[in-house]
């Protein structure tokens, strides 16, 4: 009987076993706090992913599913940078849809219940949803979607999330419907509002101050037991930052 | 029993079913293994990544970089042409078998107190146990007047004690036991007794009042290993025998977690000695007699009382300083709010002889490179402390140290940010103090099937 | 030709919780154990402060999870619909790489009832003749509660179970759960702390009369070193629990209750991105050689070995036993055949409550904290009365605070102004009533190899079939009055509710459970099951699969508990008998 391989064991055993390393051994990397690294302005961002056009669409949509201060209180979409959160995604694996099963068939007729089954990744839908819907904006008011008023940027997100804009008349082929289009946009936005800053959103953790949510603190042996009192901190993020 | 069977004991902890089933009728090479563990000679004598006792590994000296050489039974690489007096003279007086003197990284001052049985134990151990590996390695070169081995002499003559251990007999002979594997083979106060003019021990044995009294070693402060009465109360004054002898075997206790070398001691040597042993070290320390307390020392009470005030304040969590805000934020997941971690898992912060030693480096360092506690054959659980260098800047580093050194009832002194720029100077990239990456990947993704 | 490696006397296919266990069985058995992990490596490293923290990587994308991509699931919901895969991880959730889901699990540690394991039994006695549905096919363990109590205690020990003893040798103890069975000893570990919603559904569960105690945790109320010398750190309610790593080593998992102690032994390795395709057997088909898989490299290896665990998730272990002819495939029309039958689930439903004036601070929390009543478990009412079988656990768990996923009122604006409003309006504001509940086994919910798609080694995919059947239907809606009683009591300013009722299908597109079991079943009867009690193929005696698989049907509760119990048994009886003599541990009468 051979014993098995033992790569891995004795390489937990030199982990195991390995020494602190000393100060005064040779030096390596300058290893830097990442809190010091300041978020961008949004004006100054330079999209990644999505094309001068496409970013005004993605702008515009954001700014009304998520208003700024100008309409209630609270951090808006554009005030927290969620558009560049988005853009980020799009070249994450979540953009690439790198963990999701994408052979084929694809099959389209299926119940919804059984989820989505078009061959898109998220960029492809987001490519696609904007080019329709701006297909859509031209055809209703001969005007792109970023060219309209907010009211009626309203109208057309409400449209898209009822399903009443149909992407397939648009020229739309392997059935994105206009209401997946919208939930996709939806979801990412709140994500960008909501997620640690480490990816690109929730600005300075506006919306965490907002809310009352401690962030990445994730200690609180202390409070469980405290019950109906406000939490005194405010939040501080995965890379430090204290808000 | 033949070599290919002790090897791999040695590599892996499985030792523990050797010195367990260790007993009166094993054999001499059995011994030998142990009290080669004992000595902790593969901490020294084998690099990270190299074959057992082979050497080569970089020891940062005072004169320079020291290199560990091939103890392995290898003719023209190792000692395999040693006789045992050429061993002997080796272990005890630092004299290699071409008469030249090794350089005193090698304690031989503490090993010249071995008995003739136990120097042959050894002798058979590393002829007849341990594979030779046909390696050199690399050669010592310091710079003059370093390099002239004959001046250690002279050193030799000065500093080491060339006297093998006298029991007392008078004395329980656990406690005798104790003191010859402090003294000799543990080598304990090659760190942990404060160091003269000329780098030697201020002294070998117990003999003097500075013996394991606590050292400086730079980057790390060595804590006094004194555990009698008569100090403030701190540190291993206030362990048990119980707990020291469970500190050394497991590398923990209610009191604390091994941190910086000693994770190597505990982790190679003394978690493989016998309860017995460790025993009869944990009594030998608690007899003697603790540092005297300091004229601004505090008493347990005065400790006890700036704790809770402590506590309660981070609890309350209102107005806050930037230490206490910087502590809650990175800190209190673990170590709590009350300083006091938890039993055996997370180390107290309070107290703790890093966080108030005089030289701060060494707790500057476990802030920003973080730790992790030896896998022991009895405790093999290793709970990480991550490094915070990716998260906090050397200010926040320095006001959180500050704040660590003087909250509940330490007394450590300020820290600037100069100084944890210096350390973080030194840091090498570890999964420990990796930031977060932004798509979630953890430490081993890396290689997942694309 | 595949490449080959030396042989060794035992693989185990999976290094998660139930590889971790055999792999310490079977080293101390002596046995030279290689484990084959097809995710990544994991260490308690990958998991250190603060960066699990991050709800969009783990919460929202599923990080840590299994990657479709390399093991999707079709799904239909009757023999007749076509099954789609599914492309993204939805309404389950099984973990991927070392720790496999014990990383980033909830750590609700709790027991069946001896009823439980004894359901058909319970059933021929206490339901009349056409009280429940004829395509119901539930049925024994096939082990006993007695049989199983040591086992549940060493794993209880092993993961620092925390919590109120309720029966302890027969002697009901206070605050505890008076309907469990009886136990040995005592909780290892005292009970979480309550948080605000716990203590509410306390109070108001006893004023109706129930008997509410701590949800048995594995997330540990205080520092614990385990049998193995492994360590746990005391939780600090970080809000962080279910689907994340635990970054304060607070979660009972294979990294912090197992790991460290296996690796240490010389006679154990394990090699992860080794994706077993499949068990091959001997030409007589009675005996497994090895197993073949996939390396890192994409190259075929054959693994030769005495003796092979099936140590995957449930669903894997079936389609591995599928793709390797290990036992007769399940036919739902003909009702033959074993492998793939009695797949079942785990419903759930609950009522969200939201009151303006109290504060939860819901990020304060343990995924186990919270209490939870059994006055609904089977034997413990008369559900026949009702028209089904089965029954549910009833709690108020406050899971966690993290922004994205917080709940609003179904009413409230879903984007725009109004939508920010809900939330700094309702966050921090609302509980939850929860009841979670027991599936059967029918005939038609099942397990099959799918024809149309296959993964990226060309083997055929998983095809499940299932849906909500009629008993379900019925518990759900009595669970939920019962819930809607509680709800009454706490007065919220706001409600609303969500239930699987009659006329709902199952969908794959939002969370429901990650308690798949079934599908291999263990029984004493090898028509009906496809492991002996022991958890051994009744086919191939060198083939064990312990796991959620074994279960003929779901109880109302958590599973893994019963899944460390089992292993821990099985194991027990390979040491003692099996190795001594191999072949099949139970005749095939």
């Amino acid at each position: 009987m051979s014993q098995p391989d033992n790569t891995s064991r004795r390489a937990f055993l030199r982990n195991t076993f390995t020494l602190i390393p000393t100060v005064g051994l040779a030096g390596g990397v300058s290893l830097t706090a990442k809190a010091a690294e300041a978020p961008p302005n949004l004006s100054d961002y330079q999209p990644a992913f999505f094309k001068s056009d496409e970013w005004a669409f993605l702008l515009a949509a954001c700014d009304r599913l998520i208003p700024g201060e100008s309409e209630g209180k609270g951090p808006g979409a554009l005030d927290t940078n969620v558009p560049i959160f988005i853009d980020r995604q799009m070249d994450s694996p979540y953009g690439h849809a790198e963990r999701w099963y994408m052979q084929g068939p694809f099959v389209l007729d299926g119940s919804p219940d059984l989820g989505f089954q078009y061959p898109y990744t998220p960029r492809d839908v987001y490519q696609k949803g904007i080019a329709l819907t701006q297909a859509y904006c031209q055809k209703q008011y001969g005007k792109r979607f970023e060219q309209l008023d907010a009211a009626t940027r309203d109208q057309v997100l409400q449209a898209l999330e009822a399903n009443q804009v149909d992407f397939a008349a648009l020229g739309e082929t392997q059935k994105l419907e206009a209401s997946e289009f919208f939930s996709s946009l939806l979801e990412n936005t709140k994500e960008g509002y909501l997620a640690d800053p480490i990816h690109g959103g929730n600005k300075h953790m506006a919306s965490w101050k907002m809310l009352g949510f401690p962030g990445a603190r994730a200690s609180y042996r202390d409070w469980v037991d405290q019950h109906n009192v406000d939490y005194p901190l405010g939040p501080v993020s995965l890379t430090g930052e204290r808000g | 029993m033949t070599a290919r069977f002790i090897l791999p004991l040695i590599a892996g902890s499985t030792l523990l079913m050797a010195s367990q089933a260790f007993g009166a009728d094993d054999t001499t090479l059995e011994r030998g293994a142990y009290l080669a563990r004992a000595g902790d000679c593969v901490a020294c004598h084998t690099t990270e990544d190299g074959k057992d006792f082979a050497g080569g590994l970089a020891i940062e000296s005072p004169f320079g970089t020291i290199y560990s050489t091939n103890i392995s039974p290898d003719k023209d690489h190792g000692i395999g042409n040693y006789t045992e007096a050429e061993f002997a003279a080796a272990l005890r007086d630092g004299k290699r078998a071409d008469g030249a003197n090794l350089y005193p990284a090698m304690p031989y001052p503490s090993y010249a107190k071995l008995t003739d049985d136990d120097v042959h134990a050894l002798y058979v151990y590393f002829m007849d146990g341990v594979e030779p590996v046909a390696d050199s390695a690399p050669e010592t070169d310091l710079s003059f007047p370093f390099n002239q081995r004959w001046g250690i002499t002279a050193w030799n003559w000065l500093f080491a004690d060339a006297d093998t251990f006298t029991p007392n007999t008078s004395a329980d002979p656990l406690i005798e036991r104790g003191r010859y594997l402090v003294e000799g083979l543990g080598h304990c106060g090659s760190c942990h007794t404060p160091r003269g003019f000329a780098e030697q021990e201020k002294t070998l044995d117990d003999s003097d009042d500075s013996y394991l009294s606590g050292a400086d070693l730079n980057d790390w402060w060595a804590p006094s290993l004194r555990g009698g009465d008569g100090g403030d109360g701190r540190g291993v004054e206030g362990w048990s025998a119980h707990e020291i002898a469970e500190y050394l075997k497991t590398g923990r206790n209610a009191h604390a977690t091994v941190g910086g070398e000693m994770t190597s001691v505990v982790a190679h040597s003394t978690s493989h000695l016998t309860d017995t042993d460790l025993t009869g070290i944990a009594l030998y320390l608690k007899s003697l007699s603790a540092n005297p307390a300091g004229e601004n020392a505090t008493t347990p009470d005065q400790r006890r009382t700036a704790s809770e005030k402590t506590a309660a304040h981070l609890t309350a969590a209102k107005d806050l300083s930037d230490g206490e805000r910087l502590y809650l934020d990175n800190c209190s997941a673990c170590h709590l709010n009350d300083g006091k971690g938890a039993e055996r898992v997370f180390p107290a912060i309070d107290g703790n002889s890093l966080a108030n030693a005089d030289n701060p480096t060494g707790l500057i360092h476990t802030i920003l490179a973080g730790a992790t506690p030896p896998a022991t054959p009895t405790i093999p659980a290793q709970l990480p402390m991550p490094g915070f260098g990716w998260r906090l800047s050397d200010e926040e580093v320095a006001t959180l140290a500050t704040f660590v050194r003087s909250a509940w009832g330490n007394d450590g002194g300020a820290v600037t940010a100069e100084q944890v720029g210096k350390v973080r100077d030194t840091l090498k990239p570890s999964p420990l103090n990796r930031a977060p990456d932004a798509n979630g990947r953890l430490n081993h993704d890396d290689r997942d099937p694309k | 030709m595949a490449k080959q490696q030396p042989r060794v006397d035992a693989v185990i296919v999976g290094l998660g919780w139930t590889g971790s266990i055999m792999g310490m069985e079977l080293t101390e058995a002596g046995l030279n154990v290689l484990a084959l992990e097809r995710g990544a490596d994991r260490t308690n490293e990958d998991f250190a402060y603060p960066k699990p923290a991050d709800e969009l990587e783990y919460g929202i994308r599923h990080t840590m999870m299994q990657k479709p991509k390399q093991a999707a699931v079709t799904i239909r919901r009757d023999l007749n619909e076509r099954a789609l895969p599914q492309r993204k991880l939805g309404a389950f959730l099984p973990g991927d790489g070392v720790g496999g889901a014990g990383a980033h699990w909830t750590g609700v540690l709790i027991r069946p009832t001896p009823t439980d394991l004894q359901l058909k039994s319970f059933a021929d006695q206490a339901f009349g003749k056409g009280v429940l549905q004829d395509d119901m096919q539930i049925q024994d363990f096939g082990v006993t509660w007695d049989e199983l109590e040591p086992h549940f205690t060493f794993f209880e020990k092993v993961c620092g179970q925390s919590g109120t003893t309720g029966n302890l040798n027969g002697e009901i103890q206070p605050g505890g759960d008076p309907f469990e069975g009886p136990r040995s000893e005592p909780y290892p570990l005292p009970a979480l702390q309550d948080t605000q919603n716990t203590e509410m559904f306390d109070k108001a569960a006893k004023q109706l009369g129930y008997h509410p105690f701590p949800n048995p945790s594995a997330n540990v109320s205080r520092a614990w070193t385990n049998p193995y010398g492994m360590q746990l750190g005391p939780c600090n309610y970080c809000g962080f629990c279910s689907r994340y790593g635990c970054l304060n080593y607070s979660k009972a998992s294979p990294q912090t209750c197992i790991l460290n102690a296996l690796k240490q032994r010389s006679n154990f390795a394990y090699r992860t991105n080794a994706n077993v395709t499949r068990v091959e057997l001997a030409p007589d088909g009675k005996t497994a050689t090895g197993v073949t898989y996939i390396d890192e490299h994409g190259e075929e290896v054959f693994q030769p070995a005495d003796m092979v665990v099936l140590a995957s998730y449930a669903l894997n272990n079936v389609r591995l036993m599928l793709n390797s002819g290990i036992g007769a495939p399940y036919d739902p029309v003909a009702r033959t055949g074993v492998v793939g039958r009695n797949y079942a689930y785990q419903i759930g439903g609950g009522i969200h409550m939201y009151f303006d004036d109290i504060e939860f601070n819901p990020f304060a929390t343990a995924g186990a904290t919270g209490r939870m009543f059994n006055d609904f478990s089977p034997g413990n009412f008369d559900s026949a009365q009702y028209g089904f079988i089965g029954g549910a656990k009833m709690h108020s768990s406050q899971a966690s605070g993290t922004p994205i996923k917080t709940p609003l009122p179904k009413t409230a604006p879903k984007w725009g102004q109004g939508y920010k409003d809900a939330l700094r309006k309702h966050y921090g504001h609302h509980m939850k009533l929860s009841m979670t509940g027991s599936v059967m086994s029918y005939r038609s919910n099942m397990l099959d190899l799918d024809p149309t798609w296959k993964d990226p080694y060309g083997m055929p995919l998983l095809r499940m079939t299932f849906d909500w059947k009629q008993n379900e239907h019925r518990l759900s809606a009595f669970m939920r009055d019962r819930l809607r009683e509680i709800a009454d009591v706490l007065k919220p300013d706001y409600r609303d509710e969500s239930f699987n009722l009659e006329g709902s299908h199952f969908k794959v597109t939002s969370y429901v459970s990650t308690h798949n079991v079934g599908g291999a079943a263990m029984g004493t009867d090898p028509s009906t099951s496809a492991i002996n009690r022991y958890l051994q193929s009744w086919d191939v005696h060198n083939v064990f699969v312990p796991g959620g698989n074994a279960f003929p049907q779901n109880f109302q509760a958590n599973p893994t508990d019963l899944i460390g119990a089992l292993t821990y048994w099985s194991a027990k009886k390979i040491r003692e008998e099996y190795l001594k003599n191999p072949g099949p541990l139970m005749a095939q009468s």
